[in-house]
């Protein structure tokens, strides 16, 4: 394995610093804070992008934080599906952060402003970091980074309902950190490693003698991943959290943050646990009951919402479940389809989210039945709002049908046609709530109402950028698609 | 009785799973905002405990190299890693408990069954 | 022509009505007779471009070609064969007409500048699915022309319209998801979709038959077949008669066309006679029959009664279809043709007659053809073609499929064509003879302040002459096609279905 350059922990760095320089300068300086910002994130996916080039060229690179070789040191691994994960983790971000500029305007006090940028860089690095490291304990302590700064971004919002989501997300994920140290302790005791690598080949020497304490890591792995992510039934806390947060917080959170756990999960089966303990224990089988389930109740809730954030926040509660559908199907297809689905949904619900954000920016209005008419107002927004939709629903032309098509030519290979059935239902039911919506606002015949104010052009933008993503995802899809092939058949 | 001797061997271990339950549930009964960071501690704090234990090896000495001495040492790393764990966990209450003082201010409660019944009023 | 160019002219007739969308959208801005004239310009445009393509296709040329690798192994790919060239031919021809009739047609209703722009882009997505050149890419054709043309059903915006286009849209995103599930089963057993491999599955299995019967599913709901014609009669009279007009002429043959696609290139003709799935066609399409002939009986509005009348003349296509022999092919794809002319001259007639007087009811119609001679003439043509009189259309169709059915020995088909003719004369005759033979209301005339005399009830109240162009060249196209076996619709369908059973070639 060859080593990288410094861009892996380049970008960490610069994000972590420009956390610490945007409230500094905000004080000073507004406009310049922002941009700083801006400017850190534009470099770490310019970054990424490099990375990405250097692992087309050379394969997977190592880099050993402190130049401490592993098992001591912390080791970044930069493989093809961390690059993929981290390009669409600086990706979104920078193109959401965009969007924050001004929308935050309108949301949040301008004292605070400063931090939420603050918040928003560590929240960023931690995620970064998340996709390249290859130590557990590593992984803890950013974890736990990410929590914090996740939930802060939505108590930021003095609003009491803010607030009490905010507290809700963080006990919870403090039971799923505290459930993931206690997995590691269980692991280190049995294969004394923190490295992904070293506990692969220490666990699968280890499996025969020590069953249980594995065992136990693995179910607690689970129930943290899932509580962090959001799987059926752990989800509880996430409707309110996603619904009450300013909307460039709701975009971030229901677009990358569940998304990055679901990969470490994803990570911690494949890289961490050895073939013969997926094969002893029938973990995979878990995820996927747990993965259908939440696919179908995700939508049913959905249904039911009259909230428009808090529909779209349990829609991703159905979507994440389709990353876990395709982790549990335990198979090459179906994991293409789950780890694009990263990618599509991260773009899609993140739209959703600013065209929501939109619309209220503009007239305030969050209720699913005062939307009549406003398509005509706010044409835009709602175009995005409706492209948004289709990918959701999983029409041609759109990322959604990509990975609809892997995961059900995954589940078709296993010869499990029940999941396939899942996930044309979900399909269905996404359809029945979102058409309603961008009918009524286009198509009703009555005219809307409230007083409205014009969406600024960055905001404006970014959701057209959101369009051309969400189609260029599901037409250009093929090097990506390619790329996991051969990412993947190496885990088999 | 092998078990029973297993299990006085490694008492730590049944101490730890112990506190871990007893906060993971009072985490989740409580309603009171408080008692849940408390417990959140309690959970943590019985975590880095077995994780300290791990480390331990009976007779042996803190991992000082001297000149020539073949000693048995204590794995430093746990400790290492669980001061790490610690602030993580500080920060993570001082953030808990900075929001309670909010939330107190704002619902004038910090009963989550109380905060609930307001929402529902809202 | 070589196969180079035949491409490019295929692209161009795909992608020229979908580019010219925007043009039109901006266009609305500036000028109505400018984005009017642009909008016939584009159909008529289309229409040459497909016509250009007759000389290859003569010689039982054949095109595949790749366009664009979406996923490994999955392409848009284009394919051009016989069939293809006859459906996007017919397609364009009604659209040319129907824009033509929309120009008056529209003027007074609002929100043109949101009609004309997905006319013509249906008209692209439309020309898509006959030229696509596998299943994937017919599928989002498919998808794309289905839930763009929703906009054309609930023009009106009325309540009635957005409900009855709820629940078309529900039905395309269930018959969509069926085709989904459909196609990657194919993908699934054969590794490939494309319709250039000449059959995809050759072995009877559960996923074949679980496979065949999502197609059905998918392109039935399209065809309006029995259970799945639910939204049909809803969707269809809401709309703007020149859309209504398409969706029954053009739109519903996607699906009758999509099937024969999956009959013929997906699954083998001796795997669908040995095991017998045809059958299920065949079952579901008598039912279709009779059961739209049926329940046309029973309706009093004038649109919703030729609604009907479409869901049991799509079921004639799909019978001919199932019996999967020269003759029956021949007759289906001949009634293709046949029921595209006569249904959108009806559709357009009715148009007329209500953009003129307003009357949508069978009872109030009495007495129409003196005011409305020509828009009723052509009326009574394509309804009498749709009953089966010689010398039109209608006849040779279902003469070619009874003796399909006769040689496949099925003489029961026979009576079922006859039980439908017989209902169809039921409930085309009592709009007829009482617009000629019985005397207008008196109500009905007096609007116009004449005092209610003699004269005025006889008083001509046609529509537009280029309404009427476009509603008289189809019903001529009736008797034109209709008089003898020996016109070119006729040979080009005896072709097709020579090519079909052929496997590839003549």
């Amino acid at each position: 394995m060859e080593s990288a350059g410094h861009q892996p922990v380049l970008i960490i760095v610069t994000l972590l610093i420009s956390a610490f320089l945007s409230p500094l300068l905000y004080r000073w300086r507004k406009f310049l804070s922002g941009m700083v910002l801006l400017a850190a994130l534009t470099g770490a996916f310019v970054t990424a992008l490099t990375l990405l080039g250097q692992v087309a060229r050379s394969g997977e690179l190592s880099y050993y934080l402190g130049n401490w070789p592993p098992p001591w040191g912390i080791e970044l691994v930069i493989d093809p599906l961390r690059v993929y994960m981290l390009l669409v983790v600086t990706g979104v971000s920078l193109w959401i952060f965009v969007y924050a500029l001004r929308d935050l305007e309108h949301e949040l006090h301008h004292d605070v402003i400063g931090w939420y940028y603050s918040l928003y860089a560590l929240l960023v690095a931690s995620m970064s970091a998340m996709t390249l490291t290859n130590d557990l304990f590593n992984l803890f302590v950013l974890m736990e980074i990410c929590a914090i700064s996740a939930c802060a971004i939505i108590t930021i919002k003095d609003k009491r309902e803010c607030l009490e989501a905010g507290f809700k997300y963080l006990i919870m994920s403090a039971m799923g950190t505290g459930c993931f140290l206690l997995g590691v302790a269980m692991i280190y005791m049995v294969t004394g490693y923190l490295n992904f690598s070293f506990i692969q080949t220490g666990l699968a020497a280890a499996l025969s003698e020590y069953p249980l304490n594995i065992f136990t890591a693995a179910a607690l792995f689970i129930v943290a991943f899932g509580t962090k992510a959001a799987l059926f039934p752990l989800h509880v806390w996430l409707p309110d959290a996603h619904a009450s947060a300013p909307s460039p917080s709701s975009a971030m959170l229901s677009g990358l943050v569940i998304k990055i756990y679901a990969f470490a999960l994803f990570m911690i089966f494949y890289r961490v646990f050895p073939r013969s303990l997926l094969d002893a224990i029938p973990l995979n089988e878990i995820i996927l009951w747990l993965g259908a389930m939440g696919v179908m109740f995700g939508s049913i809730y959905a249904m039911l919402q009259t909230d428009l954030k808090k529909m779209l926040a349990y829609s991703s509660i159905g979507q994440i479940a389709f990353i876990f559908m395709g982790i549990g199907l335990d198979q090459p297809l179906a994991l293409t389809g789950g780890l694009y689905h990263i990618m599509v949904h991260a773009f899609t619900k993140s739209m959703l989210f600013m065209s929501a954000g939109a619309i209220i920016y503009s007239t305030g209005v969050r209720r699913i039945s005062d939307l009549a008419g406003i398509g005509r107002v706010l044409p835009i927004p709602l175009l995005a709002f409706t492209i948004g939709s289709a990918s959701m629903i999983g029409l041609p032309g759109t990322g959604g049908l990509i990975s609809k098509w892997y995961l059900a030519l995954g589940a078709l290979e296993t010869g499990r046609i029940f999941f396939l059935l899942v996930i044309l239902a979900s399909s269905l039911l996404n359809a029945i709530y979102y058409m309603p919506i961008v009918i009524n606002a286009f198509m009703s015949g009555d005219e809307f109402k409230e007083k409205v104010k014009t969406v600024p052009p960055s905001m404006q933008a970014t959701l057209v950028v959101g369009i051309l993503l969400v189609v260029i995802s599901g037409i250009f899809s093929r090097q990506i698609i390619v790329l996991f092939e051969q990412a993947l058949t190496s885990l088999y | 009785m092998e078990t029973v001797s297993r299990l006085t061997e490694n008492y730590f271990y049944l101490v730890a799973i112990i506190l871990f339950v007893i906060g993971t549930h009072t985490m989740l009964t409580h309603s009171n905002m408080i008692k849940k960071v408390i417990a959140m501690n309690i959970m943590d704090s019985s975590v880095f405990l077995l994780f300290v234990a791990i480390g331990y090896t009976h007779g042996a000495q803190a991992p000082i190299i001297r000149d020539g001495a073949d000693i048995v040492y204590a794995n430093p790393l746990p400790g290492a890693l669980i001061v790490t764990g610690i602030v993580v966990a500080v920060s993570v209450t001082a953030y808990a408990l900075s929001i309670i003082v909010k939330i107190q201010r704002s619902y004038g409660t910090i009963d989550c069954d109380e905060i609930c019944e307001l929402r529902s009023d809202d | 022509m070589d196969q180079a160019s035949i491409i490019i002219i295929m692209v161009v007739i795909v992608a020229l009505p979908v580019v010219m969308t925007p043009v039109l959208m901006y266009i609305c801005r500036i000028s109505d007779r400018l984005r009017n004239g642009l909008a016939i310009l584009t159909a008529a445009a289309t229409f040459i471009l497909t016509l250009l393509l007759y000389p290859f296709i003569r010689d039982g040329g054949v095109v595949q070609q790749s366009l664009f690798e979406i996923l490994p192994n999955l392409e848009i790919s284009i394919h051009l064969d016989i069939l293809s060239f006859s459906l996007a031919a017919l397609a364009s021809f009604i659209w040319l007409l129907c824009t033509i009739y929309s120009i008056d047609y529209m003027a007074k209703e609002h929100a043109c500048s949101r009609y004309y722009p997905v006319l013509i882009f249906t008209l692209g997505a439309c020309q898509g699915i006959f030229f696509a050149g596998d299943l994937f890419s017919l599928f989002v054709f498919f998808e794309l022309m289905s839930i763009i043309a929703y906009i054309l059903i609930i023009h009106e915006q009325t309540e009635e319209a957005l409900k009855a286009g709820y629940k078309y849209l529900v039905m395309t995103i269930i018959g969509g998801l069926a085709l989904f599930f459909g196609i990657i089963i194919v993908f699934e057993i054969g590794g490939t979709v494309s319709l250039g491999v000449g059959v995809i599955i050759g072995e009877p299995s559960l996923l074949a038959l679980i496979a065949f019967i999502c197609f059905l599913i998918g392109f039935g709901m399209k065809a309006g077949m029995f259970p799945l014609h639910v939204w049909l009669p809803d969707a269809h009279p809401v709309a703007p008669s020149p859309a209504s007009a398409l969706l029954s002429g053009v739109m519903l043959k996607t699906g009758a066309y999509g099937l024969i696609r999956v009959v013929f290139h997906v699954y083998s003709v001796d795997l669908l006679r040995s095991s017998g799935w045809n059958n299920i066609l065949a079952i579901l399409a008598v039912i279709t029959i009779l059961l739209g002939s049926a329940v046309a009986l029973t309706q009093t509005d004038i649109k919703r009664r030729l609604a009907y009348s479409s869901i049991s003349q799509l079921g004639y296509v799909l019978l001919g279809l199932s019996i999967l022999n020269n003759n029956a092919l021949t007759g289906a794809v001949f009634h293709i043709f046949s029921h595209a002319f006569m249904k959108s001259a009806l559709f357009l007639a009715a148009g007329a007659i209500i953009w003129k007087t307003g009357i949508r009811n069978i009872n109030d119609m009495k007495g129409l053809g003196r005011l409305m001679p020509v828009t009723m003439g052509s009326f009574s043509l394509a309804a009498l073609a749709m009953i089966g009189i010689p010398p039109l259309n209608g006849f040779l169709s279902k003469w070619t499929l009874a003796l399909g059915a006769l040689d496949a020995g099925m003489p029961g088909y026979v009576m079922v064509l006859l039980i439908s003719s017989l209902l169809n004369a039921l409930y085309y005759l009592p709009i007829i003879i009482p617009a000629f033979f019985e005397s207008p209301e008196g109500e009905e005339i007096n609007d116009h302040g004449d005092e209610g005399s003699h004269e005025v009830l006889f008083k001509i109240k046609e529509a537009t002459p280029l309404m009427l162009s476009a509603i008289v060249i189809l019903a001529l196209c009736t008797i034109f096609f209709g008089l003898t076996p020996n016109n070119i619709i006729f040979s080009l369908s005896r072709l097709t279905a020579l090519f079909l059973l052929g496997g590839g070639s003549f």
